[in-house]
């Protein structure tokens, strides 16, 4: 993982995302440098999930560029799939592998590097099993769970296991789509703290937030309304008159 | 914790993607056989048979002749399919538990009449024909009934186990209301049972289609009848004109079911779950209405009637060499059957997820599997194999991979429904973290498809027992092979035997395969 402090982790420029009545995204641009930590608002429907998508390769968008880590989407397919393993999501339905193992979960975010012979093989034996201990350990979860099937972990449990899934994948950007949607307040913040911590040194952190009072931590704050950005300042300088405007609509 | 990374035999487990994946290991003994197998001598007909698919016969005379071939095999599947499922609901009802404690507080009378039905729906309805035809000599009826037989049992089954397994606490709830038995189950039961009725009744007619062609393979008539002439006297062309008019129909006919189910809000068939009874109702009982009177135009059209059933042929004396029977290399043939189920299982298993992963993410891999999977479902196993024995000697495997085949055309058609229709967020979320598209699909969409599959390709395995008999005239040595023999040669000892053996081979797969399904769908 190596990347220069001047050098862009995640450069949008000027996308487009159409939609079935008005744009999904609309001119919108973004930057983010190593160790920056950017909380993504505005009301639903404002265009938070499509631009996260469009920031981890899900969705191309009509008009505008993505750069990831400085460069364009690589044409030839094995290059572009290792540029996308730059980057790590955080989804709200956590998106974890029900019939699977933690461990083979786990192991699920090193696809984009293995070959398919070291796939089978997850899918038979424990493989890289200090590896996974590592990063469950990052999350406060214990090995004794890496054997387990992940039906059999708790709500908590599952959360965690997510996150340690997404340091597996050892990414140079963070994406997070609500990640703390239906968590209870004590979990959220946990959960939150360990993702701030993640965001440090070459890391980048983009997460999309419902609750302006989890704010403090962040570098910046983006405001997204009717698919355009709207605000792009530090936590400290937005106002609470700012965020009423904001969320006016959907009151 | 100490955490080692040691691999061991005993740490050895298969998580539930690669399930699927596994029987089609079966390929590496067969590809090792297959060579030694080869006699080479007609790969320049086989090359003719393939160019000829470009190239079909449009000559009216033959042209006619096959829609003429098709009308009767439409009909007859028609006729069979709806005397099937109106004999098949009563069955269904009479060997429901749930009904017969309701009516008289007992399931007794459920579990002797579902012992009973499990005779007819162990024999296959090629083998129900060719002893029809002995008794009737040749007429339609005698297909149509082939058919009504066994897939009324089989029929009766489903519903009889869609009828257990409805919750029964608003029949309870009426009972103990003062209702009689008959309109409670009726009120409590009948909206509930219709969808998944309904849905595995379209896939009956598809099946009967199958059949229909298969019996006129056999000289039953219609168009199967056209196909196996126009393949033994190498007229590829116009074989492939049927081959092409058949494949519109079905897929037609699959295409209008499908869009029937959505419309109806029906269960899919991987699995019949119970839903809501669709906005349909009324369209559905429309429909009822408007294909009795078809159903009396169709008989009258092929001279069906079923006063024709007490028309029996004489038959040669009977004179019975027990001792000569009892002779018969029982164990052989018995190997050799459940040898050619297993390997065809597996052929067909295996290859269905393994084409899939293989294929489908490639732009036009998925419509060149739906394709091969199209064309496997509608050729029938007999000509597959008599295709076969252009370019492999006669056997075993050649039996084998005619069955496999048409059974692929199944299975895959199954799970192509099955994945498309599957949560695809797990699949997403790796292909954003870079994964390629084969391992994405295997890792995110096989894992939750994977044990369903299985389940359904177990039953699929008891299907390919009853089907052996249809290859038996590629020599499989095998009972069907003896079987088809006994029959054309009025060995009537030797065919009691081995319709009995038969039948109770059968009946032990169905059972083993229920149990295996039965733990698979728990696991």
């Amino acid at each position: 993982m190596s990347s220069s402090p001047d050098r862009l982790l995640l450069e949008l420029r000027s996308i487009r995302v159409p939609g079935r009545n008005a744009p999904r995204l609309d001119d919108v641009s973004l930057q983010l440098r190593p160790g920056e930590r950017v909380a993504l608002v505005g009301p639903s429907g404002a265009g938070k999930s499509t631009l996260l998508a469009v920031a981890n390769g899900l969705i191309r968008p009509e008009a505008g560029e993505v750069f990831w880590n400085g460069a364009a989407p690589a044409r030839s397919r094995r290059r572009r799939r290792l540029q996308q393993a730059l980057i790590g999501t955080l989804w709200q339905d956590l998106r974890l592998i029900e019939e699977l193992t933690v461990q083979q979960n786990l192991n699920a975010a090193r696809l984009a590097r293995w070959g398919w012979p070291r796939a089978l093989l997850n899918l038979m034996l424990p493989v890289e099993t200090a590896a996974n201990a590592e990063v469950l350990a990052q999350v406060d979860l214990g090995a004794d769970l890496l054997e387990q099937p992940v039906t059999a972990l708790s709500g908590g449990q599952r959360q965690r296991l997510a996150l340690a899934r997404l340091l597996r994948q050892d990414p140079l950007l963070l994406l997070a789509d609500e990640p703390l949607a239906h968590l209870d307040p004590r979990l959220a913040r946990d959960l939150l703290d360990l993702l701030l911590k993640q965001a440090s040194g070459g890391r980048a952190l983009l997460l999309s937030l419902h609750r302006p009072d989890l704010l403090a931590g962040f570098d910046r704050v983006v405001a997204l309304r009717q698919g355009r950005v709207v605000l792009d300042a530090a936590p400290s300088g937005l106002t609470g008159q700012q965020l009423a405007a904001l969320y006016r609509s959907e009151a | 914790m100490t955490v080692t990374s040691a691999w061991s035999w005993r740490s050895l487990r298969l998580a539930p993607p690669l399930l699927p994946l596994l029987p089609a290991l079966a390929w590496l003994p067969v590809l090792l056989v297959l060579p030694g197998l080869s006699h080479g001598g007609g790969w320049d007909l086989i090359g003719e048979f393939a160019w000829a698919a470009l190239n079909p016969s449009l000559d009216p005379l033959v042209l006619g002749s096959l829609l003429s071939g098709l009308g009767i095999t439409v009909g007859i599947a028609l006729l069979g399919w709806a005397l099937s499922l109106a004999l098949g609901l009563l069955g269904g009802v009479l060997s429901s538990r749930t009904v017969w404690r309701t009516v008289i507080g007992s399931a007794l009378p459920a579990e002797l009449i579902r012992r009973l039905l499990a005779v007819p729906r162990a024999m296959h309805e090629l083998l129900w024909g060719l002893l029809l035809l002995q008794l009737l000599g040749l007429q339609p009826v005698v297909a149509v009934f082939a058919i009504t037989i066994p897939y009324a049992a089989l029929v009766a089954r489903v519903v009889s186990d869609l009828l257990d397994a409805l919750p029964t606490q608003g029949l309870d709830a009426l009972r103990l209301a003062g209702a009689p038995a008959a309109p409670a189950l009726l009120t409590a039961l009948g909206p509930a049972l219709q969808p998944g009725v309904i849905s595995y009744g379209g896939y009956r007619l598809e099946c009967a289609l199958r059949s229909a062609t298969l019996l006129g393979v056999f000289g039953l008539g219609g168009l199967g009848t056209d196909l196996r002439l126009t393949l033994q006297s190498l007229q590829f062309s116009e074989l492939w004109s049927g081959l092409w008019i058949l494949l519109l129909v079905m897929l037609a006919l699959e295409a209008l079911l499908r869009a029937l189910r959505q419309r109806w809000a029906m269960p899919a068939r991987f699995g019949l779950t119970r839903r809501s009874v669709g906005r349909g109702g009324r369209e559905v009982a429309l429909g009822l209405v408007l294909l009795l009177p078809l159903l009396v135009l169709v008989a009258a059209a092929l001279g069906v009637s079923p006063l024709q059933l007490g028309q029996l042929q004489p038959l040669p004396p009977f004179t019975a060499d027990w001792p000569a029977v009892v002779a018969l290399p029982w164990l052989s043939l018995i190997g050799s059957t459940l040898g050619l189920t297993l390997l065809a299982a597996a052929l067909a298993v295996g290859s269905a997820p393994l084409l899939l992963l293989l294929l489908a993410p490639w732009r036009w891999g998925r419509l060149l599997i739906q394709a091969v999977w199209a064309l496997g479902r509608l050729w029938p196993p007999p000509l597959t194999a008599l295709l076969l024995l252009f370019v492999l000697q006669p056997g075993v495997l050649t039996a084998a991979l005619a069955l496999a085949f048409h059974n692929l055309g199944v299975l895959g058609r199954l799970l192509l429904e099955a994945e498309e229709s599957a949560p695809m967020q797990a699949e997403e979320a790796l292909v954003a973290a870079g994964a390629g598209p084969r391992l994405a699909l295997l890792y995110g969409r096989f894992s939750a498809l994977a044990r369903s599959y299985l389940a359904y390709g177990a039953y699929r395995s008891d299907v390919i027992l009853r089907e052996t008999v249809v290859v038996g005239l590629v020599g499989a040595a095998g009972l069907g092979s003896l079987l088809l023999e006994s029959l054309s040669s009025f060995a009537i000892d030797q065919l009691i035997a081995l319709v009995a053996v038969y039948v109770l081979l059968t009946l032990m797969g169905e059972d083993l395969s229920d149990r295996l399904r039965r733990r698979l769908l728990a696991a």
